[in-house]
């Protein structure tokens, strides 16, 4: 594929590159060694022989192998000149990292334009200025400037992050990794003078690691564009996309009141529901969307069981589903029935299902048995198990997770954030199930898998 | 496809004629006849020029009627004191004539004034609105929502980009606030979902087929049992 370069190059120039720890080339090179970046790396510079024990080569026309790709981090200036360099050196792809491009002012634009003008005539490929560039968890591949001893890598996994903010994903990386959310590819394209997120949806569609994608959006490249590669992605994928910048006035027409009341974001709302995109507000639910997507899949219909062994949790997280538009249905009475010749008569057994703190891990195998396993009548469930009872182990957790499995359905926990329950948490999500740490959350978590189980049936 | 190819060439040619004469706002009878050409109902009206006219032309319509200013500078008639209604005869119809010339000379001493429609004035119902749009990055785009002079201020509306399937046209309707006041809510009537999709349609079409077209919009869509009807119209050329 034509981005595959990006993702996986076999050789790199480092362009400007030193061992100077205040350099950005130093820490990118010490990321990628630690990194285990088995692709080859070729210092540019003329001041040095060498940098960190890898020849480094004056300038790119005395390199004699193929490049794959430039790394570009050298004052916005001198860009244009490597650019022209490397399109006579038949190089194709480069990342530019340097800022000082259209963000800054009138020369930059200037600049800017200078740089797109060169893409085109040339035919370079190119990702950024003014960005992170990308992050391949698979082909150990980085060209992030960020030390990895204050920002975590998260393991791998399926989810891909798209954003034209570079802090933006640097944070989500670090947050990914203490959430235990795996991520594939990730790429920060700053000002996006050629490669931006049509193209990188496109490409991603394609890409067997990719499952969930996750897009930090300003504003779009080419509107139609990303609703046909969205509309693609998610016939068989998920697209997750938190919209900033959302109080851009409205569009220039406004002589009628549509054109008047039809803001910029209105319209991204619009493009958002046409392509299968599930929009989140803030990165709280950003994360949250990623993360239930990447592991549980949509749910077939709005009906969901409550099942819990503390009454109040049961009780608000209903609270929050009938505020979403969650349906928290009667437990049919043949599972009642059932249930209630195997449970206490202070059980309840009407949705929400209280099992009371009485309860022990192979009450929840026995509901969720007949109400998930057995019977359809409900789409999903979420589970909110209370660990400090001295009948609840966390044998609970296999047993949760199979009759999820066997159900079929999405499940989701919901379990507030403890020091054993943050033991309990990382095993419920070992095996797959999302655990959130408030009924607000969990409930909207469950939300969107009930908005995409709705979007591909439609 | 709900508006069909001989139908197009004829609102084609009301667009052709507008854009010779220089202008970019269709006056409010020709938007009223391109959307009546495209499928959506609406009330019978002429335009007149004079007085003598309209009291002439009143006897064909019928009364009650409503008499409203045509000027392509005044977008929002009301707003204008372009507009006159519950008009029952011939004696009113002068009356009103000359009250809106009146206050358009005062309000918009500039306006350039092709008329003053007269049209049926049909029953009170839901006020809906409907529109079509050209986004710059999404392109095409259409609206739907409670319609009426408070349609800015409520914004109980819902977007989609056009062109829109019926499934889309009809969870446009069913997203709004208000969708039960439309669906039987508290013995209210159920008014004619069916026909706002078709509409929805029309005017999805319209926007996404016809590039001359920059803004479209039904403002009133009166909306009955079993039937809707478009009372005003704007549309915008490129």
């Amino acid at each position: 594929m034509h981005l595959d370069k990006f993702f996986n190059p076999q050789t790199v120039a480092i362009i400007g590159a030193t061992e100077d720890p205040g350099n950005i080339t130093s820490v990118i090179i010490t990321n990628l060694i630690e990194m285990g970046f088995a692709g080859k790396l070729i210092p540019v510079n003329p001041h040095h022989d060498e940098v960190f024990g890898f020849k480094c080569y004056s300038s790119l026309p005395d390199i004699k192998e193929q490049i794959d790709l430039t790394v570009i981090s050298i004052p916005a200036e001198h860009v244009p000149e490597v650019l022209r360099q490397q399109a006579t050196c038949g190089i194709k792809n480069a990342i530019v990292l340097s800022g000082g491009f259209a963000e800054s002012g009138h020369k930059g634009e200037t600049l800017e334009e200078e740089v797109t003008k060169i893409c085109r005539e040339k035919g370079i490929r190119l990702i950024g200025p003014n960005c992170i560039g990308v992050f391949d968890n698979y082909s150990n591949f980085s060209t992030s400037f960020l030390p990895w001893t204050k920002v975590k890598r998260p393991e791998k996994g399926n989810l891909g992050i798209l954003s034209q903010s570079g802090s933006y994903v640097i944070s989500m990386l670090d947050m990914l990794f203490l959430e235990g959310i795996g991520v594939s590819k990730v790429v920060s394209y700053g000002n996006r003078v050629d490669v931006g997120e049509s193209e990188l949806i496109e490409y991603l569609t394609d890409d067997e690691s990719t499952r969930v994608i996750g897009i930090y959006m300003e504003s779009v490249d080419d509107g139609r564009r990303f609703i046909k590669a969205a509309s693609n992605f998610t016939k068989s994928k998920h697209i997750v996309a938190l919209k900033a910048g959302r109080q851009d006035s409205g569009i220039e027409a406004v002589k009628s009141h549509t054109g008047a009341i039809a803001g910029k974001y209105e319209i991204y709302k619009a493009a958002f529901k046409k392509s299968g995109i599930v929009e989140v507000n803030g990165l709280t639910e950003f994360m949250d969307a990623c993360k239930v997507l990447s592991m549980q899949k949509p749910a077939k219909g709005n009906k969901v069981l409550v099942l819990t062994n503390g009454g109040g949790f049961g009780v608000s997280v209903s609270d929050v589903c009938s505020d979403t538009g969650l349906d928290v249905a009667s437990t049919p009475e043949s599972i009642r029935e059932a249930l209630s010749k195997r449970f206490p008569e202070y059980f309840i057994l009407k949705n929400p299902i209280d099992i009371t703190g009485s309860s022990g891990d192979e009450d929840y195998g026995i509901v969720m048995k007949s109400a998930l396993v057995d019977n359809d009548s409900f789409d999903a469930a979420i589970i909110i198990p209370l660990m400090p009872p001295p009948t609840m182990t966390e044998g609970v957790v296999d047993i949760i997770s199979q009759m999820s499995r066997e159900s079929g359905k999405p499940v989701v926990i919901c379990m507030v954030s403890g020091v054993y329950t943050g033991e309990i948490k990382k095993k419920f999500e070992e095996k797959g199930l999302p655990v959130f740490p408030t009924p607000e959350r969990c409930v909207k978590a469950m939300s969107v898998l009930v908005e995409r189980g709705r979007m591909n049936g439609s | 496809m709900v508006v069909d190819d001989t139908k197009k060439m004829e609102v084609e040619k009301i667009l052709e004629k507008i854009s010779a004469s220089g202008r970019r706002v269709a006056l409010p009878d020709e938007a009223l006849d391109i959307v009546k050409m495209s499928g959506i109902d609406v009330p019978g009206h002429v335009l007149v020029k004079t007085p003598g006219e309209a009291v002439e032309v009143s006897k064909g319509i019928g009364f009650p009627l409503v008499m409203k200013i045509a000027s392509s500078d005044a977008i929002h008639k009301s707003e204008a004191g372009g507009v006159v209604s519950g008009i029952r005869g011939v004696q009113e119809v002068e009356e009103g004539f000359n009250k809106i010339m009146g206050n358009l000379k005062r309000k918009m001493p500039d306006a350039q004034i092709s008329g003053i429609l007269l049209q049926k004035q049909i029953p009170e119902a839901t006020h809906l609105i409907v529109g079509g749009l050209h986004d710059e990055q999404f392109g095409p785009a259409v609206m739907f929502g409670m319609g009426g002079v408070l349609v800015e201020l409520l914004k109980d509306v819902s977007f989609r980009i056009a062109p829109v399937t019926e499934a889309e046209a009809l969870e446009m309707i069913r997203e709004i606030k208000a969708y039960p006041a439309l669906s039987g809510y508290r013995g209210s009537k159920m008014v004619d979902i069916k026909q706002i999709v078709k509409t929805i349609i029309i005017i999805s079409e319209l926007i996404s087929n016809i590039s001359i077209i920059d803004e479209v919009e039904l403002n009133p869509l009166l909306v009955y049992e079993n039937k809707v009807m478009a009372v005003d119209a704007r549309v915008i050329l490129r």
